[in-house]
């Protein structure tokens, strides 16, 4: 799966591509608007990570010509400046998702993983990973073909894992994940820590292996 | 006191003096003109007369003849008199008035002639004004000045004050309603003062100066966030690649764990200092019409699972309530509130959320604030040390409140502190 990422902050582009080839992700890295320009007319990616503001032009205006030449690649926007009318207007011109700065990388990886499922399947989908399978747009879940109810937020929770699986997601990246802004109070509560709880033993109890693992307090790994 | 009031004070005295002086002297100098002038007559008349008895000298029984005359006439007196030497005398006499009935003061003029070589004494006498009745008049028309005069002055500052003063007036009000972080200039009004130019350019350039300078200074703020922004990404994203390494020992876990707290104070906050930025920058202007009960108990469920594991019970009584706002700005003011309102109470505490005409009440139990109830709603001001709080959220919502025109109170009782904001 071959993804395209227009960044000008070369650490940045370092840090997400180490991050993103762990999941046997293809990572091409275009540092300006007019790298990018020349790349999505050559190739075609699974998906497009677009940073707004880069140093030769504004990334809206490469969401414009992909639009003008009937390129599908799925498109997530960064962008620092978070402002409002940025997100309308590349939504507008097609975008898939946005993605404000600051964020963690599981989140980023759990956003590319449903951009590119929902451009391959066209919306109809199901996520498994080995006894699991999800179906994503019943919401539900199957354990060896038996399906378990899971909450609201159990069932977020285990999409993001099994979209990161085989890594370490920190305990602050699940609360973001699930609550948003709302994550800021965590340090009162460990709510993070029940939800796993639940989910660990709804996944258990219906004969499922325990793929959670904790690692020391920082967070979770989902793995077999 | 006006400073118009202040001059016309000092005007309004300064008449009255001059006028109570304007009185003596007046009569002073108007009695001696009018002695004068009939001292002048007296002479004149005592000249002719003499000239006159001269010429009739031939008669032989003048003598007679003078005697006769001296009692037809009314004015003038010719008495014999035994003193030889020639001389006259002014004199000023009060003498009875047998028309008025009274008292009238005379001038006199009292001659030794000498008439056939016999020594006579003649006295002329003319009326002269009554002193009283000259005061009087006097008095009477130095009052109708005063009240002329400080009428007219009354009159002149009201008119002065409402036409000369009004582009000062226009500049001083234009004033008192200038708000820094509002985009109204001032505009004063043009006049052909120079004093009123000169000021009205002196604060058109002093506020023209302070807002440039306001505006440089919030453009450096929300400069400062979004570059910010890219350095927290890269540090997040290193610490998520990090957490990956093979063979993380549990001090090495525990160390990403603390920077990645640390990561994410800095990310709140600055979060948080770009929206105060952005509403400082009004760029929350679209308004539609919100459904604030669906939108609070919409809050309110997500927090509940946080608030059940801390044992906090979250009440809410939420009538029916739709307002104008802007969506962003509602949303932001109400999680601080309920945010708040979460963090700051016990465990086994209560919140209780309350919403009826128009007004949105946030109640949790704790303990006293230790700080003072002005601070709170400043920047940065934290009660207690939650790490994880950015002593920015009353702040924000103290902005919203004042951006929006909403009123909020704040009050502490029996273990409770209340919020209410009124939209």
């Amino acid at each position: 799966m071959k993804i395209l990422i227009i960044e000008d902050e070369k650490q940045l582009v370092k840090s997400v591509t180490q991050f993103l080839r762990q999941e046997s992700y293809v990572c091409e890295v275009a540092y300006t608007a007019s790298e990018a320009n020349e790349k999505i007319l050559l190739f075609d990616y699974d998906c497009i990570l677009l940073d707004i503001s880069l140093p030769d032009g504004n990334g809206l205006k490469i969401l414009e010509k992909l639009r003008e030449n009937h390129k599908t690649d799925g498109v997530i926007m960064i962008t620092a400046k978070g402002s409002f009318d940025d997100r309308i207007a590349g939504l507008n011109l097609g975008a898939d998702d946005y993605l404000p700065k600051p964020f963690y990388l599981p989140e980023l990886s759990a956003r590319i993983s449903a951009v590119i499922r929902r451009k391959r399947f066209d919306g109809n989908n199901k996520i498994s990973f080995h006894e699991i399978e999800v179906d994503l747009l019943g919401k539900t879940v199957y354990v060896s073909g038996k399906e378990i109810e899971l909450t609201r937020k159990e069932y977020d929770l285990l999409i993001f894992l099994i979209a990161n699986k085989n890594r370490v997601v920190s305990k602050n990246a699940i609360a973001e994940h699930l609550s948003g802004d709302d994550a800021e109070l965590m340090d009162k509560f460990d709510f993070i820590y029940s939800h796993i709880k639940n989910l660990k033993k709804k996944l258990t109890e219906s004969g499922c292996e325990d793929y959670i693992k904790t690692i020391y307090g920082l967070g979770y790994k989902f793995t077999a | 006191m006006r400073l118009l009031q202040v001059s016309l004070r000092s005007l309004l005295l300064y008449s009255l003096i001059l006028v109570l002086i304007s009185i003596p002297i007046s009569i002073f100098s108007i009695r001696q003109i009018i002695n004068e002038e009939a001292d002048e007559s007296l002479a004149l008349h005592t000249n002719q007369f003499i000239k006159h008895i001269k010429s009739y000298e031939y008669l032989e029984d003048l003598e007679m003849d003078l005697k006769i005359w001296d009692q037809l006439s009314y004015d003038i007196v010719l008495t014999p008199s035994d003193k030889m030497s020639v001389g006259q005398r002014y004199e000023t006499v009060s003498m009875y008035d047998s028309i008025e009935h009274e008292l009238h003061p005379f001038r006199t003029l009292s001659s030794t002639i000498i008439i056939k070589d016999k020594p006579y004494l003649l006295t002329i006498k003319m009326s002269l004004v009554d002193n009283d009745e000259l005061v009087m008049a006097l008095g009477i028309v130095q009052v109708i000045l005063i009240v002329l005069l400080a009428a007219g002055l009354l009159l002149l500052n009201r008119s002065l004050s409402q036409k000369l003063w009004k582009p000062f007036y226009n500049t001083l009000n234009q004033l008192k309603a200038y708000e820094l972080d509002k985009n109204e200039s001032i505009q004063p009004e043009k006049t052909n003062i120079v004093e009123f130019d000169d000021l009205n350019k002196t604060v058109s350039h002093l506020t023209d100066r302070n807002r440039k300078v306001y505006l440089e200074q919030k453009e450096f703020i929300e400069n400062a966030s979004h570059e910010l922004q890219t350095p927290l990404s890269i540090f997040q994203s290193k610490l998520d690649n990090l957490m990956q390494i093979p063979g993380l020992t549990e001090a090495g876990a525990a160390t990403i764990l603390d920077l990645e707290e640390t990561a994410q104070r800095m990310a709140r906050l600055n979060k948080n200092l770009l929206l105060l930025s952005k509403i400082d920058n009004d760029q929350f202007n679209e308004i539609e019409e919100i459904d604030l009960s669906a939108l609070a108990n919409k809050l309110l469920s997500n927090l509940r699972p946080m608030a059940d594991t801390d044992n906090i019970s979250i009440q809410a009584s939420i009538s029916p309530l739709s307002i104008k706002a802007n969506p962003t700005l509602l949303e932001v003011l109400l999680t601080n509130l309920f945010h708040n309102a979460i963090r700051h109470t016990n465990a086994n505490g209560k919140v209780n959320v309350n919403v009826s005409d128009k007004i949105l009440t946030v109640t949790n139990t704790g303990n006293p604030l230790k700080m003072s109830t002005e601070k709170m709603f400043e920047r940065f001001s934290k009660e207690g040390n939650s790490e994880n709080s950015s002593g920015l959220g009353l702040a924000i919502v103290k902005k919203v409140c004042d951006t929006c025109r909403y009123k909020i109170a704040y009050n502490f009782q029996d273990g409770v502190h209340s919020f209410s904001v009124t939209f």
